[in-house]
This record gives structure tokens, C-alpha cells and sequence, in this order.
């Protein structure tokens, strides 16, 4: 038996409300972010900044920049039924966003010349990268759902909210990283 | 029953994906651009929040679609 809620146009009317609730929600996120952005210019100033590996810093910002890339590529293959380029782009995307990942945890907090307890604003540097990586982790997993129940078949070209919904966070953390990349590695001079 | 496949999809599907590349290539060379301004003048940090905030528009309207929220019931992906 089919449900009324599983009609197309029922499932289309839904769509829309999930779209303005995730929204709403990474407005929500954003505050958050918006929050750490301003304490480092409050701390900092627009003329100092931490000592960090500027190539490093260049490389892990163009890995994510590339996962964007790979994800929106994804995203339209769905839209337009291509299974295999789909899946091809999510699984792109998860590497790159391990890698970026693995560049600030593994690698940038490593060889930074501070650590968390060297005053408020090393601190902040290491809330701002945590808080992020963070959210990087939390997208590779809904990523990694997808890509399982992509792989099952369980989406469509038009039943993909899922798809779309994970699309929407991932390009949302690389919009944040757009701005916490020159707060923390560019602007200003090194002097801590 | 034999499934209709829209002969323009295929086409449509390469268009998109080339707006995604020309995007993509867009915000790497920003991104260049702000690594040389941040490395040869670092009091600039208003150009560097100006790059940024080019950045973020072409991702937010043309990654994350931002004006089908405003599309309402009727649109398609």
C-alpha cells in the first residue's frame, strides 16, 4: 500500500520546509562560528596573527575547496540520475576531507610553536581549528552514510534530500574555512 | 514498460557540471591571489575579508543553491 506522504508532491511540499528547517539551522551554526571569527580580531587586532606553515595552510584550504568541487559534482550527477558519478564524487569527497583533516589535526597542530595553554589567543587558534574539524568529522560520517545508502540504491534523481541535505553542511563548512582561513594564516604579521 | 530517457539530460547534467568546474576554478584562484596578498602585504586584511567574502557568495549561491529556498514546492534539483 502507498502512503499519501509518499506521493512526489507530498514528498516535493516536505522538501521544502526540510530545506528552510537546515537553513535555519546553519544559520544557527553560523552565529557560532561568527562568534570564534570576531574573538580573534578582538584579541589579535588586524596586525598580528599566529606562526603557522603558510604552504600548509594554502594546501589544506585547496583540498577543501577541491572537496566542494567533488561534492557538487556529486550532487548533480544524482540530480540527474548518474548513480556511478555520484557515488565516484562522495568518495572523493570523504578522501579529501580526511586529508584536510589529517592536515590541521595531525599535521598544523603538531608543528605549531604554541600550545593551548600559551595565553588566550593560542588557545583560540586551537577552538577555531577544533571547533571546525569538528564539524569537517561530523560531515565525513553523514558523507558516509550517504554513500551507503547511495550505494543501495535508496536514492533518486527526485528523492535525494538526503543527498542535497549533506551537500548543503559540507559546502557550509567550507564557507567557514573560507573565513577562518585568512583570519588565522594571513592577516597580519606572525608573533606568537 | 520502457522508461522515457529526456535526450537533453545528459547535456543538461555537463552544463551544470561545468558550472561547478568554473566555480571551482574561480575560488582557487582567489585563493591564490589572498596567499601572495597575505605573504607581501599583511596590513591589507580588508582585501583579504573583500576575497573571502567573493569566496563565500560563489559558494553559497552556485555549491549550496541558496535561492531555491526561495523557490518554494515547485522546484526541481
Amino acid at each position: 500500500m502507498t502512503t499519501s506522504v509518499n506521493t512526489l508532491p507530498d514528498y516535493r511540499r516536505k522538501l521544502a520546509t526540510n530545506r528552510l528547517g537546515l537553513w535555519l539551522f546553519i544559520l544557527s551554526d553560523a552565529f557560532v562560528f561568527a562568534g570564534l571569527f570576531v574573538s580573534r580580531f578582538f584579541l589579535l587586532g588586524f596586525y598580528a596573527r599566529p606562526e603557522l606553515n603558510q604552504i600548509l595552510g594554502l594546501v589544506i584550504t585547496v583540498v577543501l575547496l577541491a572537496s566542494s568541487f567533488s561534492m557538487n559534482r556529486a550532487e548533480t550527477a544524482m540530480a540527474y540520475g548518474d548513480r556511478k558519478n555520484f557515488l565516484r564524487g562522495v568518495l572523493v569527497t570523504l578522501v579529501l576531507g580526511v586529508i584536510f583533516l589529517i592536515g590541521v589535526v595531525g599535521v598544523e597542530w603538531q608543528i605549531a610553536p604554541f600550545s593551548p595553554s600559551d595565553g588566550t589567543a593560542a588557545s583560540l587558534f586551537y577552538v577555531m581549528t577544533g571547533f571546525h574539524a569538528f564539524h569537517v568529522l561530523t560531515g565525513v560520517i553523514f558523507l558516509a552514510i550517504v554513500y551507503r545508502n547511495g550505494r543501495k540504491g535508496l536514492y533518486s534523481a527526485e528523492r535525494m534530500w538526503a543527498v542535497e541535505a549533506s551537500t548543503v553542511y559540507w559546502h557550509f563548512i567550507d564557507v567557514v574555512w573560507i573565513f577562518f582561513y585568512p583570519a588565522l594564516y594571513l592577516i597580519g604579521a606572525p608573533v606568537f | 514498460m520502457e522508461q522515457q530517457i529526456d535526450p537533453n539530460l545528459d547535456a543538461k547534467k555537463k552544463a551544470a557540471w561545468q558550472i561547478g568546474l568554473a566555480v571551482f576554478v574561480l575560488l582557487f584562484a582567489l585563493t591564490i591571489g589572498e596567499f601572495f596578498v597575505g605573504a607581501v602585504a599583511v596590513n591589507w586584511w580588508f582585501i583579504l575579508i573583500a576575497i573571502a567574502l567573493l569566496k563565500a557568495f560563489f559558494v553559497v549561491r552556485d555549491y549550496m543553491h541558496l535561492p531555491r529556498l526561495f523557490k518554494g514546492d515547485e522546484e526541481e534539483h
